[in-house]
């Protein structure tokens, strides 16, 4: 295989809180991230999973080691690798159509274009996703799901060779969940040949989104967070609804589980 | 919607019972100054009829909106610098903290001394009224921008400068209209009784407004019913101020949820 | 999220930092005095009036002999007297209106027009009034003072009953606890806090009120004593006084933040706006 596109090399991450003794998020990581790749990472709470993504999105540095995308240092956050929040992040006071075009508008990734090119990648990416008809509408009046689209369109409209999500369905309900991790792969491309598809991160909690969505799943253990296994997903794209009930799927399920079973109950526990 | 009539009526109930005792009372055991209902409502038709009254409101009103206005001038764009740089802060807020207790009036004072009794001193009073209810909520909005949305913006490769104009700002809008109807609110109180103080020390003269004519109305010509329909008037105009300043806060942010 | 929201991101390049409250805000307020204080002097050696702007030694010095001769302690203690005096009358008429108000909406909704049409009508805009009523003396700044805090606090302890979690109540039912108890054991504690802020805020209220009632309407206390000096165009008093004003709000509000801490320590600690 070429180069990795993204690649963490023996990274540590303290931090000094003040007041407090420092915590150590993340120990003696290294993970590469392949193009186009599908990548997830679970774990147990408080396992790092959500300063390694901080620490690709460069909103974070490293303490020891080093984080690289094509082998260029990430010193901060960039366009080129899209962020979607947790809790979504949509701006309150513009419309989903003003949150769409934000990037494009005020950050360097609509540099150089012209009105009529933005208007037009916007409705895109707004079709894209399915949100055609609401654009003039304000996240307050939107859905939780509607809400996960709206930051997903603004996130492809900025082309990111990147896209890193952080629990990106965990506010949804179970129904609207399971449509929308249909949703993604969609609109990820997986019905499209492999190399036309982005490179995507996505930390979860739920094991089984992890194996429904990844291409390989990085699992970590905490205190401190450090890379227990990796393990492949080959069940076959594209995937869909029956592939939640073949047997290949559920043994998967069933051995990250067990990595780190152990260690949730512990987080209960203490 | 039927209820909506029953409602009124049941709100109504009390006013009009006490304006009915009040009625009775001066009527039946009141002394001969005290104000009357009746006299009242008669007052009221003179001094609008008269032109008095509005012109006196109008007076007041202006300087409010004048003060107002130099306030929020000031107090926005600091508070604006406050919020967002911890130096800045660090620096001015002392400053604030320590005059935020004095209470303008008690600077009124001094306002004469250095302004003369005219619209000069009363601006300045109101200004400086209005001036830290509008600071101090705009730092907090400043201070309070979810820092979701700034990393957000971030990770969208803004600048800084690009940051507190599409994301700061905005944010921080809600704070700041609630600063700016506190501060207009504080803005009226502080110009009635600034009016008030100067028509008293002043000799009744010089002063002008809705306050001035209430102590006029106390001091030389003793007339109770005008006092009772002034301070009608200085409700009614502090009403319709939150209402103005609402309605334009609402204007200029069509996303708050109702 | 405790990582990334909790976290103080040094790194990250965003236009808001969170100041870093108690670190050198000592030191800083200090420091922004001083500049202060000298550019203060500086001025007004320049405008060279001092009846139009005193030094600040000079205004030091008026502040001391005012407080060796008692002038100060004497006018302070009038005003804070009926200042106590005002909220306490503005509380005991207030909190239990406020807390039939917040309990029955009937009784809530027949009474509620007339204090929206009361409020608006500021403490200062009775002063005229209430000079006929009272005269000049003590009456009237306590007068002013008890109207001008009672609202606030009004509000507050409605707003504290109503916002009182449901199922707080609900709990304290199903265990069979008779209504008069609950209205004691739950519904007080959680009104608590609301209580708390507005009877800061009647604080500040109503001592804006007095210094406005004291300069037109009465023979003692720090806002006579403003006007006094004023009026006798003895400028380091007049500002000598204006800072006690300021010193005493701040005190009487450190003193019902902490009362209101001790009271109610289960309110998240949060600096009002």
């Amino acid at each position: 295989m070429s180069a990795p596109k993204l690649s963490i090399d023996r990274v540590g991450k303290r931090f000094d809180a003040a007041g407090h003794a420092s915590t150590v998020a993340v120990q003696d990581f290294t993970l590469d991230v392949h193009r186009g790749e599908f990548l997830a990472i679970v774990g147990p709470s408080g396992c790092g999973k959500t300063t390694v993504l901080n620490l690709l999105a460069g909103l974070e540095l490293p303490s020891e080691g080093s984080v690289a995308i094509d082998g260029r240092q990430i010193a901060g956050p960039a366009p080129e690798r899209g962020v979607m929040f947790q809790d979504y992040a949509l701006f309150p006071w513009q419309t989903v159509e003003g949150n769409v075009a934000f990037g494009l508008r005020y950050g360097p990734a609509g540099a150089g274009m012209s009105d009529a090119a933005r208007a037009d990648r916007v409705r895109k990416c707004i079709d894209l996703v399915g949100l055609a008809g609401s654009e003039h509408k304000y996240p307050h009046q939107l859905s939780g799901g509607m809400r996960q689209r709206t930051a997903l369109a603004r996130l492809m409209a900025m082309e990111p060779q990147v896209l890193l999500m952080d629990e990106p369905l965990a506010a949804l309900d179970a129904q609207t969940r399971i449509i929308l991790q249909g949703e993604l792969l969609r609109i990820w491309g997986q019905e499209r040949p492999a190399s036309e598809r982005r490179t995507v991160v996505f930390i979860t909690h739920a094991i089984d989104e992890a194996v429904f969505l990844a291409d390989r799943v990085a699992v970590m253990t905490s205190h401190p967070g450090r890379l227990k296994a990796l393990i492949d997903v080959t069940l076959p794209r594209p995937r869909d609804d029956a592939t939640r009930a073949t047997p290949a799927f559920q043994a998967l399920v069933q051995t990250i589980w067990a990595l780190i079973r152990d260690e949730a109950y512990r987080a209960i526990v203490t | 919607m039927n209820a909506r009539p029953f409602d009124f009526a049941r709100g109504a109930l009390l006013p009009i019972a006490l304006v009915t005792l009040w009625q009775a009372w001066v009527m039946l055991a009141g002394p001969s100054r005290a104000p009357v209902p009746t006299r009242v409502a008669l007052a009221a038709w003179d001094l609008v009829a008269s032109n008095e009254l509005p012109m006196a409101l109008l007076q007041s009103v202006g300087r409010v909106f004048g003060g107002f206005a130099v306030a929020a001038a000031l107090a926005v764009p600091l508070g604006l610098a406050m919020g967002t740089s911890a130096r800045v802060e660090r620096a001015l807020d002392p400053l604030v903290e320590s005059f935020r207790p004095i209470a303008a009036i008690a600077i009124l004072p001094l306002a004469i001394l250095w302004l003369g009794t005219g619209t000069a001193a009363a601006v300045a009073i109101v200004a400086y009224a209005a001036f830290f209810p509008i600071v101090i909520n705009t730092v907090a909005g400043a201070q309070r921008v979810p820092a979701t949305l700034l990393r957000a913006a971030a990770t969208m490769g803004l600048g800084r400068a690009a940051t507190l104009r599409t994301v700061v700002i905005p944010s921080a809008l809600p704070s700041i209209g609630t600063g700016l109807r506190i501060g207009m609110g504080v803005a009226w109180t502080a110009i009635v009784a600034a009016e008030l103080a100067v028509g008293a020390k002043a000799g009744g003269g010089g002063s002008g407004g809705v306050g001035q004519m209430m102590f006029v109305y106390y001091a030389y010509s003793i007339e109770l019913n005008r006092i009772v329909v002034c301070m009608i008037a200085v409700g009614l105009v502090a009403f319709a101020l939150d209402r103005l300043i609402r309605g334009a806060l609402a204007f200029a942010m069509p996303w708050t949820a109702r | 999220m405790a990582f990334t929201e909790d976290t103080v991101v040094r790194t990250v390049r965003t236009a808001a930092t969170r100041p870093a409250r108690r670190a050198g805000t000592a030191l800083s307020f200090v420091r922004t005095m001083l500049v202060f204080a000298v550019a203060w002097e500086l001025l007004s050696t320049w405008t060279a009036n001092p009846t139009l702007l005193p030094s600040p030694v000079a205004v030091l010095e008026a502040l001391r002999e005012l407080a060796l001769d008692g002038e100060l302690f004497r006018h302070a203690g009038v005003s804070l007297s009926r200042m106590v005096v005002s909220l306490a009358i503005a509380a005991g008429l207030a909190v239990p209106l406020g807390f039939a108000m917040g309990f029955s909406g009937s009784f809530d909704r027949i009474v509620d027009p007339t204090i929206e049409l009361l409020r608006p009508i500021s403490g200062i805009a009775w002063i005229p009034l209430a000079l006929f009523l009272f005269g000049i003396g003590n009456a009237l700044p306590v007068f002013i003072m008890t109207y001008a805090a009672f609202f606030p606090i009004l509000l507050g302890t409605v707003a504290g009953v109503r916002g009182t979690d449901a199922r707080l109540v609900d709990a304290a039912r199903t265990m069979g606890v008779p209504l008069s108890t609950i209205v004691i054991r739950v519904v007080a504690p959680a009104a608590l806090p609301s209580l708390m802020v507005a009877l800061r805020l009647g604080i500040a209220t109503a001592w804006t009120a007095v210094v406005a009632a004291e300069l037109i309407g009465a023979p003692s206390g720090v806002g006579y004593a403003v006007e006094w000096y004023r009026e006798l165009l003895m400028t380091p008093q007049v500002m000598a006084f204006i800072a006690t004003i300021g010193f005493l709000g701040y005190l009487t509000d450190r003193a019902a933040r902490s009362l209101s801490e001790r009271w109610s320590p289960w309110a998240p600690k949060r600096s009002e706006a």
